[in-house]
């Protein structure tokens, strides 16, 4: 199990290496740059001064090995959105309305998912089947700024009972809570559902039956058990994914959360802060994953404790 | 009254492109500490058969009717759920042919025996536990508590096959359906398991129905048979009886080219293809690769006659 996580670990560690190099060049990729304002031009002399003072001038890769250098203290530089500020006390503020919202969305979303799947599986082919499969269907393929932008309009301007913006007060989150919560409502009905079919017809539920348990304790004791193992690891790469916030649910609902920034440092060609948004989201996935490794070995004893042995 | 009985079972599975006719008819029954083999080909309809006796059959898809169903006196097909998961594993138990994916991958076998002896009776989980242990070290294992805190993956077939039987044995049912136990194992463990499941037949007094294709086993195993061909019964008859003088040209036909018995040796082969379930031929099934048939056995199937003590058979020869 130690040098099960010493493995991952390292894997992790190399994967995060790769991908901030990758988007580091990207970013510098990029046509443009911070100071080519098109509307007030900077003198060339000014311009080029300027570019000095934050290390622009210099090769990629010093800028790339001074950069990491500051972002391993914890110093991700100053935005040039914000020059007054730094990036991370810009940020500080904005990645508590995504949370919020996102993860209250995934709390709310995919309970309610795992228990429409284990309906839909214990009655297949009713009603309650049809519905889990419409829901499944709709939520994942309705983009989210659809349901966004519908949950506006039937709510907000339609029927007036809620507002349409999605901060600060909490009766505003219930829109952009319902939005975040279809994706992992959707997901986790037809996960489940899946799942729990392919175990029902495993060959060892069939002896659990022949032994004289009751259906319920199959399913609830040994069917879920076997099919969470999926289940589980997917939780938590989704629960990142979708509390780090959304683009379009944070633009529709105008929330000043971190989705927003992903756009605006883009704009105002903003390496330090994108750059620190993107590592950020890189180095959770990376952890998310770990952890859902390990969880997954904890409790598949297939991987937890080896082969044979007796 | 006879521990298992069963009368005209019928059971099929309707398909998007017909119906596949797996059990038409079939009658027999087995009593108290008595051991019956089921042989015949593959698809003969001798799993379903016993899947169905202890109503083991998803309902939908299949579709079961029998004038008899009874399994130690209760009704099985008027069972409700309850009655029915009470009977299973504590009056009537069954062994699978494929242990390796019998077992809860995710549980220990020493959890999975003793949530058996939990699910029929008052037990602390300590005390389940302890009995496992006395049940695996009854099938022959010799370090019950290791292999107890084993996961199914890291035991072999043959010790996992044990470790079903144990299962299957854990609440000392009157009745052991075994569906081809050996089938999956190495030759030189096949022995061992059915020395073991004859042995421990006796010591219970159980009845036990065995399925095989392996007529060796029946030799050795059984007292009576009942020989399958396309869901019907073809014949029945004491073992010695099914070896000496078998009177349905089908067992005929099975017996003819085997020089010997020995344990291992399989069913051979007969000339022609088993009949499609779910187109089946009229009259007698084995009417088309039968040497002796006509136009009666095409049209008609045979009604079932006595040809001994507790034998009978269903041809138009023997009429
Ligand atoms: N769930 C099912 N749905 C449809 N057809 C089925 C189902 N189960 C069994 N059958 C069919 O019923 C027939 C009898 O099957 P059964 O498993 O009883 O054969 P068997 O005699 O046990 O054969 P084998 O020796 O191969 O185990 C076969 O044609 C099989 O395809
Ligand atoms: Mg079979």
């Amino acid at each position: 199990m130690t040098r099960f996580i010493l493995q991952r670990l390292l894997s992790v560690a190399t994967t995060f290496f790769i991908v901030s190099v990758i988007i580091f060049l990207m970013m510098h990729s990029i046509p443009g740059g911070p100071f080519d304002g098109g509307e007030m031009p900077l003198p060339p002399a000014v311009r080029e001064r300027i570019m000095a003072q934050y290390g622009l001038d210099q090769p990629l890769y010093v800028q790339y090995f001074k950069y990491m250098g500051g972002v391993l203290q914890g110093d991700f530089g100053v935005p040039f959105q914000a020059p007054g500020q730094t990036v991370v006390s810009l940020l500080s503020q904005a990645w508590i309305p995504s949370l919020v919202l996102g993860g209250l969305g995934v709390l709310i979303g995919a309970p309610l998912g795992i228990l429409l799947g284990i309906a839909a599986a214990l009655n297949r082919n009713t009603w309650i089947d049809y519905l889990a499969s419409a829901v499944a269907t709709l939520g994942l393929t309705i983009p989210v700024f659809v349901t966004s932008m519908i949950l506006i309009l039937v709510f907000a301007v339609w029927l007036n009972w809620l507002p349409s913006s999605g901060w600060p007060e909490p009766h505003k989150w219930i829109l952009p809570i319902t939005a975040y919560a279809t994706i992992p409502l959707a997901t986790y009905a037809r996960y489940t559902r899946s799942a729990m079919l392919d175990t029902l017809n495993k060959p060892f539920v069939t002896v659990l039956r022949a032994k004289g348990l009751s259906e319920g304790r199959i399913v609830y004791t040994h069917v879920l058990r076997n099919s969470s193992i999926p289940m589980v690891t997917v939780f938590l790469p989704m629960f990142i994914g979708t509390a780090t916030g959304s683009i379009f649910v944070e633009s529709m609902f105008r929330v000043p959360g971190l989705g927003l920034f992903f756009v605006s440092s883009i704009r105002t060609r903003d390496y330090p802060t994108e750059m620190a948004l993107m590592l950020m989201l890189t180095l959770m996935f990376c952890v998310a994953y770990i952890i859902s490794d390990i969880l997954y070995a904890m409790l598949n004893p297939r991987i937890r404790n080896g082969g044979r042995s007796t | 009254m006879h521990l298992v009985e069963i009368s005209d079972l019928e059971v099929s599975f309707p398909q998007a492109d017909g119906v596949v006719q797996a059990v038409r008819g079939a009658s027999f029954h087995v009593d108290a500490g008595e051991s019956l083999g089921i042989v015949g080909e593959s698809g003969s309809g001798k799993s379903v058969t016993c899947m169905a006796a202890l109503r083991l059959l998803r309902q939908p898809p299949a579709r079961i009717s029998a004038s008899r169903l009874n399994v130690d006196g209760t009704d099985m097909l008027a069972a409700d759920k309850r009655k029915l998961a009470s009977l299973r594993g504590r009056v009537a138990a069954m062994v699978f042919q494929d242990p390796m994916t019998a077992f809860d991958p995710v549980f220990t076998i020493g959890y999975q025996i003793g949530e058996t002896i939990r699910a029929h009776r008052e037990a602390t989980k300590a005390a389940a536990r302890s009995e496992a242990e006395a049940l695996l070290a009854r099938v022959e294992i010799r370090n019950p508590s290791a292999v107890a805190d084993s996961y199914p993956h890291q035991l072999s077939g043959g010790m996992l096959q044990r470790a079903m039987i144990a299962m299957a044995l854990s609440c000392q049912p009157r009745v052991l359906f075994a569906d081809e136990p050996t089938t999956a194992l190495d030759v030189t463990v096949q022995a061992q398991i059915l020395q073991l499941i004859k042995e421990l037949q006796a010591e219970l007094g159980m009845g036990l129905v065995m399925i095989t294709h392996d007529l060796g086993v029946i030799a050795e195993t059984v007292d009576r048979v009942v020989v399958m061909y396309g869901g019907r019964v073809m014949e029945e008859a004491p073992v010695d009886a099914i070896f000496d003088a078998p009177q349905h040209p089908y067992t005929v036909a099975l017996m003819g080219s085997m020089p010997g018995l020995a344990p291992g040796r399989r069913l051979v082969e007969i000339p022609g293809g088993s009949p499609d379930p779910s187109n089946p031929p009229s009259g007698c099934p084995f009417h088309p690769r039968c040497t002796q048939a006509d136009a009666r056995c095409a049209a008609e199937m045979p009604p079932v006659v006595r040809t001994g003590p507790q034998a009978q058979a269903a041809c138009w020869r023997l009429t």
